[in-house]
């Protein structure tokens, strides 16, 4: 379990944080410049922080009062790098045994062959970083950290270079190094779904704080959470998927007790818990239900707020959880709504998009081969 | 084209006092160029005021300087011929000590620039990888930077064959010892009916200059094509 308790201030740029990473996969989610890097870099002993304490384990990383500082390469903690960071002047194969060189053999996790294989990448051996693409380099970088032997694993933005179809060849590796390897993760990203394929367990940060950790949907239950603009998590739900309607084109999920109809996505069961997220310019309101519309889902409700300064008007609705609504000035003005009115908020099944990535990736990671590789040991 | 002993002892003594220069200034070159790459500290820009000297000020002036310090009353010579019997005031050793802070600052900016070129994200991530500082020097710096540590030593081994005025004025223009091929060019030149043997040395200074120049640029290429996998 790794602890931070740190403050960094830079000028313009503060962080204070105050968050604990558990075993396993943790997502660090948040938009560009809210802090996230520059947490994992305190993590990695990159930048030091101005006060407060950093522990891994048990093992004090550092520690402003008692001026202890361990210094990067003896943290022994693995980073991958957005733009992988390959040694050009290195064969693939000299990249992959850089850290594993410098490892006192005892220390040793893994072997070449079984990262190699588990990655994919013996046919690169023998390359130079520069010929390979930009997939196989994050997952040589992958390979390169894991052959370090860490104790856990920072990876920063690792597919934020590579492009939608190349993230998704790659996702699956991560998944399977989560499997197979056991080893304790911080997984940074701006993009949710990416974090959501590989976890659940998310921690949130916005201009320098630590807003929540935990699971996401008990995320979403906290309101100070859905309304930070910062995390754009506003009209994010949790869904419980109930049934398919095929003929129909559309499947079924429960949010507080309701029923949704939702864009149809035959690889997710029922029971599945997954997250849905609608653009509020996409939520119409209505005085009362609406009779024959091809609209399928109609949310009552009762309004919380109204903000008519702008162009449009942001409405606050309470409809179990508060859903936000932009619609024009002329339509509020007709509609003439007020604070307290009950209104219907309107949602087309289609508009609705879902945060875990969809249906080929999820393919294309069963499709993989799911054979479990022999580590020289295993790591928990 | 026969070579008198004189022309051949001429050139025989630039080559050794150019490689000495190389081999004496590369250690401080390469370090003073990666501290100045790397890092930020107070009196910065007073050290590199210092390191430049040698390229704004006439040579003359540099190689009196050295002639007061390192001279048989001088600081550095008298503390060297007390401490290890070493006298370097008109010798060829003196020779190469003129070239040396003549082409310092040289081979300094080849470095330097050359070292700011490697990405410190590199660095980064060899330390992430378990690889202490000087590991990373040696692993990642160094080696990234080589073409242009390469260029460095070429140019300040250039400087070094062409280096006249400091030389003369700190080690005098003796024969056997100190007479480089500049200084055997100019004594020709200032007696009258040697023109042929000027000539030829004009000749090999070229030949000289080019082997240089051809074998640095196919070393360079080399380093370059190793360093980008290609």
């Amino acid at each position: 379990m790794l602890s931070l308790d740190v403050d960094i201030n830079r000028g313009r740029f503060r962080l204070e944080a105050r968050v604990e990473f558990e075993e396993g996969v943790s997502g660090l989610f948040g938009r560009s410049g809210s802090g996230k890097s520059t947490l994992l870099n305190v993590i990695a002993g990159v930048i030091d922080p101005d006060r407060g304490r950093v522990v891994l384990d048990g093992e004090t990383l550092f520690d402003s009062e008692k001026g202890l500082c361990v210094p990067s390469h003896r943290r022994r903690i693995g980073f991958v790098f957005q733009d992988s960071q390959l040694f050009p002047h290195y064969t693939v194969k000299g990249n992959l045994l850089y850290g594993w060189k410098q490892t006192p053999p005892r220390e040793r996790r893994f072997k070449l062959d079984d990262v190699v294989d588990l990655l994919a990448i013996g046919h690169l051996l023998d390359s130079h970083p520069r010929r390979i693409s930009g997939g196989e380099k994050q997952r040589v970088a992958l390979g390169r950290a894991l052959l370090a032997s860490p104790r856990m694993l920072l990876l920063d933005e690792p597919l934020a270079a590579l492009d939608q179809s190349l993230k998704e060849q790659i996702l699956p590796f991560m998944r399977r190094v989560r499997d197979e390897l056991g080893l304790p993760m911080v997984y940074v990203s701006h993009s949710l779904p990416e974090i959501l394929y590989l976890t659940d367990q998310l921690t949130l940060i916005a201009g320098g704080r630590i807003l929540g950790s935990g699971p996401l949907h008990t995320l979403l239950d906290a309101e100070q959470i859905r309304s930070e603009d910062r995390l754009g998590l506003d009209n994010s739900l949790a869904v419980t998927i109930e049934s398919h309607d095929a003929e129909g084109g559309c499947t079924f999920g429960i949010f507080q007790g309701r029923r949704l109809a939702l864009p149809f996505r035959s690889a997710l069961m029922p029971g599945d818990r997954v997250y849905v997220s609608v653009h509020r310019t996409e939520v119409a309101l209505g005085k009362s239900f609406v009779e024959g519309l091809s609209i399928q889902n109609q949310l009552p409700g009762r309004i919380v707020s109204i903000d008519s300064a702008g162009d449009s008007v942001q409405i606050v609705a309470d409809v179990g959880v508060l859903l936000r609504a932009e619609i024009t000035q002329r339509a509020y003005r007709d509609m003439a709504l007020r604070e307290g009115d009950a209104v219907n908020c309107l949602i087309k099944a289609t508009s609705f998009s879902y945060l875990t990535l969809d249906e080929g990736d999820e393919k294309a990671a069963r499709s993989l081969d799911r054979s479990v590789i022999e580590m020289t040991s295993q790591v928990h | 084209m026969m070579l008198t002993e004189e022309e051949i002892s001429a050139l025989l003594l630039s080559l050794k006092v150019s490689l000495w220069c190389v081999a004496v200034t590369l250690p401080p070159g390469v370090l003073l160029g990666w501290v100045l790459a790397r890092f930020q500290f107070a009196g910065k820009a007073v050290i590199e005021a210092v390191l430049h000297m040698p390229l704004v000020l006439p040579p003359v002036v540099i190689g009196y300087v050295l002639l007061l310090a390192f001279g048989a009353n001088g600081w550095l010579g008298y503390w060297l011929a007390e401490l290890f019997d070493i006298r370097v005031a008109f010798t060829w050793k003196g020779a190469a000590i003129a070239s040396a802070v003549m082409g310092f600052p040289l081979m300094v900016r080849a470095v330097r620039l050359s070292m700011s070129l490697v990405d410190p994200r590199l660095e980064l991530a060899a330390s992430t990888l378990g690889a202490g500082r000087l590991r990373v020097f040696l692993t990642i710096t160094l080696p990234l930077a080589a073409p242009g540590i390469l260029t460095g030593a070429i140019l300040s081994f250039a400087r070094s064959l062409g280096e006249f005025g400091a030389t003369i004025t700190f080690v005098g223009n003796i024969e056997g010892e100190t007479r480089t091929l500049p200084l055997a060019l100019y004594t020709y030149t200032q007696t009258p009916g040697m023109d042929e043997p000027a000539v030829r040395l004009v000749l090999i200074s070229l030949a000289v200059a080019l082997v240089a120049l051809v074998a640095s640029e196919i070393l360079g290429r080399r380093a370059e094509s190793r360093l980008l996998g290609e």
